[in-house]
């Protein structure tokens, strides 16, 4: 697919070859999490250039310019500018959501970067606040929730790890979700948050208009206090298997860890994951993480 | 007077027949001598373009290495190498892994900066992946500390900078592009960077980019090196009015060409923002290069940024009578 890509930035290719190619890997990634035996899957994101410019692109008014470092990753988005009011023109997700379920026994996640994260790492020239960004930006994108769940999709995530930096948002993200919420129909609604902790505002993230909260638990740990201390009304998903780092958890460690929530935590309900997306890892690295993932949840007795 | 110094940040393209040769190496249908052969053949190119244009600090290009982190990590004990993980759009690299105690097995660059500073008169600068981003860009199985990693890096990146120097070195560029990665750990950084620029006498330069440079700023003037290094035009020049209110005590080397676009700047334009800079620094406190390194643009891009960038430079100098 790499090569694919190169090719069609000469001119090489079509638009449509290149489409071809990245459902073929989007077939193999799908077989990859099946084979593993995760309960939840998703399409691995493997058409997006990143997680800004892939979404905001497409909206009106958003133009996308130069590099700019995402979070404390080594990775780099092409920065979203916005010129003008924000809004919705036509379905981003949906085409790629549907050829993923089609090709997925086990149920396709639909992950969407939130309206604050997204709000946060652009370059706002028309919006006078961060706020009135933001929540035009959750308006554009509960359309294309609505759009996703009508066609079928019975999990949403919506990633918000801009919370970890700026736990003060947590009020405005709240808000944003009221908006995503009302499209969500009967699917399953998840915030998550990832590249740090949420201990601080723990309590209060539980409060959010959301079924299930996603917690990144390795560079997050210090939110495992909390989670220990209080445990949490809604189900979770733990992200406990570190996705930037190579090195090998211990199934048996992991479960042991997740046991520790028992009774705090509607394990039944909730899932175990990797701490962030698997693309910080090579592909390798990132089958291996799946298979200790699948292996832990199973000494738990919880989705993976 | 010497003012506005041209200079590069690190790395150029590689030529066509290069790339052929690295791929036929990485496959075993060409020997170690005879890709070396060819680095060197596109180093010492390389060479004679910065100086036919009149480049004042010149850099080897870097033409033998991969990716900046990994090609010191081959030459230092105790890591491996990872399958390929993605840097941004379709540009991927292959991470350092950690494994075990760090070593140094003899110096890593300096061969090459002897080579590269034979073929020329001009400075040629020594270059050293930072050990902060050499930290940051690598995965850990063996220290689990950030610090105690970022510091082995440091101790062994020393020894480097002091060969550098023992070699000829005039100039010893640290490079830290993960340096705004985590606001909390740059005290990290700055220990980590004084570690490997203790005691060398060569002008020392920081060099960083794609960051939110606002939240490190306070960190510019604390950095233990002589010069900052800088890439200005991929960020607008949003960061002049910020050292116009409080002044930089280092030397700057600005970047003036965005190095991730294939359009090349017209010298006018590159012009405009020489003479922002100037209205901040002092002229014999700028230097004039590229945003960062220039090897994800084709030959041709690079050169033509290269030229205009040096030819607005010159226009610039002859403007102000500094000829």
């Amino acid at each position: 697919m790499r090569r694919g890509i190169a090719r069609f930035d000469k001119g090489e290719i079509r638009a449509e070859d290149l489409r071809g190619l990245e459902r073929e890997v989007v077939d193999s990634v799908l077989r990859e999490q099946n084979d593993a035996g995760i309960d939840l899957v998703t399409d691995g994101q493997i058409s997006w250039y990143d997680s800004q410019s892939h979404l905001a692109g497409r909206l009106a008014s958003v133009e996308i310019d130069g590099l700019v470092r995402y979070f404390d990753t080594n990775t780099y988005y092409r920065q979203p500018v916005v010129r003008g009011a924000v809004a919705w023109k036509e379905p981003i997700l949906l085409d790629e959501w549907r050829f993923a379920q089609s090709r997925s026994k086990a149920p396709v996640k639909a992950v969407l970067t939130g309206p604050v994260t997204l709000a946060s790492l652009a370059l706002d020239k028309h919006y006078r606040t961060k706020k009135a960004l933001a929540l035009d930006l959750a308006a554009a994108l509960a359309e294309e929730v609505g759009a996703l769940v009508r066609a079928g999709a019975s999990h949403v995530q919506i990633d918000e790890p801009i919370l970890t930096r700026h736990p003060d948002d947590l009020s405005l993200v709240s808000e944003t979700l009221e908006r995503i919420r009302a499209q969500k129909g009967n699917s399953s609604l998840i915030l998550f948050t990832f590249f740090g902790d949420v201990a601080k505002i723990f309590t209060d993230l539980l409060e959010v208009p959301v079924d299930v909260l996603g917690l990144d638990l390795v560079q997050g740990s210090a939110t495992w206090s909390a989670l220990a201390k209080h445990g949490a009304t809604k189900p979770l998903v733990l992200g406990l298997v570190d996705a930037r780092n190579t090195k090998e958890e211990d199934p048996a460690a992991v479960a042991e860890k997740v046991l520790e929530l028992k009774g705090s935590v509607d394990l039944r309900a909730s899932y175990l994951s990797p701490s962030n997306g698997l693309e910080f890892l090579p592909r390798d690295r990132a089958r291996k993480k799946l298979r200790i993932l699948r292996a832990a949840a199973k000494q738990v007795g919880v989705g993976g | 007077m010497s003012a506005l110094l041209t200079t590069s940040v690190g790395s150029f393209p590689k030529p066509e027949y290069l790339s052929r040769a690295r791929t036929k190496a990485s496959k075993a249908a060409l020997s170690r001598e005879g890709l070396r052969e060819l680095e060197e053949k596109a180093t010492a190119e390389w060479i004679r373009f910065q100086e036919e244009i009149g480049i004042d600090i010149l850099v080897d290009g870097e033409q033998y290495r991969g990716d900046m982190a990994t090609y010191f990590a081959e030459n230092i004990e105790g890591t491996e190498i990872s399958g390929l993980v993605r840097s941004y759009g379709n540009r991927y690299y292959k991470k350092p892994i950690i494994v075990d105690e760090l070593r140094l097995r003899g110096p890593i660059s300096v061969d090459w900066f002897k080579f590269a500073q034979s073929q020329t008169d001009r400075p040629v600068k020594g270059m050293i992946t930072g050990p902060y981003t050499m930290m940051d860009w690598s995965f850990d199985e063996y220290y689990g500390s950030r610090a105690d990693a970022c510091l082995a890096f440091a101790k062994l990146l020393h020894q480097e900078a002091v060969a550098l120097e023992a070699a000829g070195a005039k100039v010893v560029q640290v490079d830290e592009p993960a340096l705004s990665t985590r606001f909390d750990e740059l005290p990290l950084l700055v220990k980590a960077v004084g570690v490997v620029t203790k005691g060398i006498e060569a002008k020392t330069v920081l060099h960083t980019c794609y960051g939110n440079y606002n939240e490190i700023f306070e960190y510019f003037n604390k950095l233990p090196v002589d010069q900052i290094d800088l890439e200005m035009s991929n960020s607008g020049l949003d960061l002049l009015d910020r050292f116009r209110r409080e002044p930089l005590k280092k030397e700057i080397a600005f970047g003036v060409v965005d190095v991730h676009s294939h359009v090349i700047e017209p010298e006018a334009l590159i012009r405009e923002r020489i003479e922002k800079a100037l209205a901040i620094f002092p002229p014999p406190q700028l230097f004039i290069d590229p945003d960062c390194g220039l090897k994800t643009r084709s030959v041709e891009e690079a050169k033509a940024k290269l030229r205009n960038m040096v030819a607005a430079t010159r226009a610039t100098r002859q403007a102000h009578g500094w000829t």
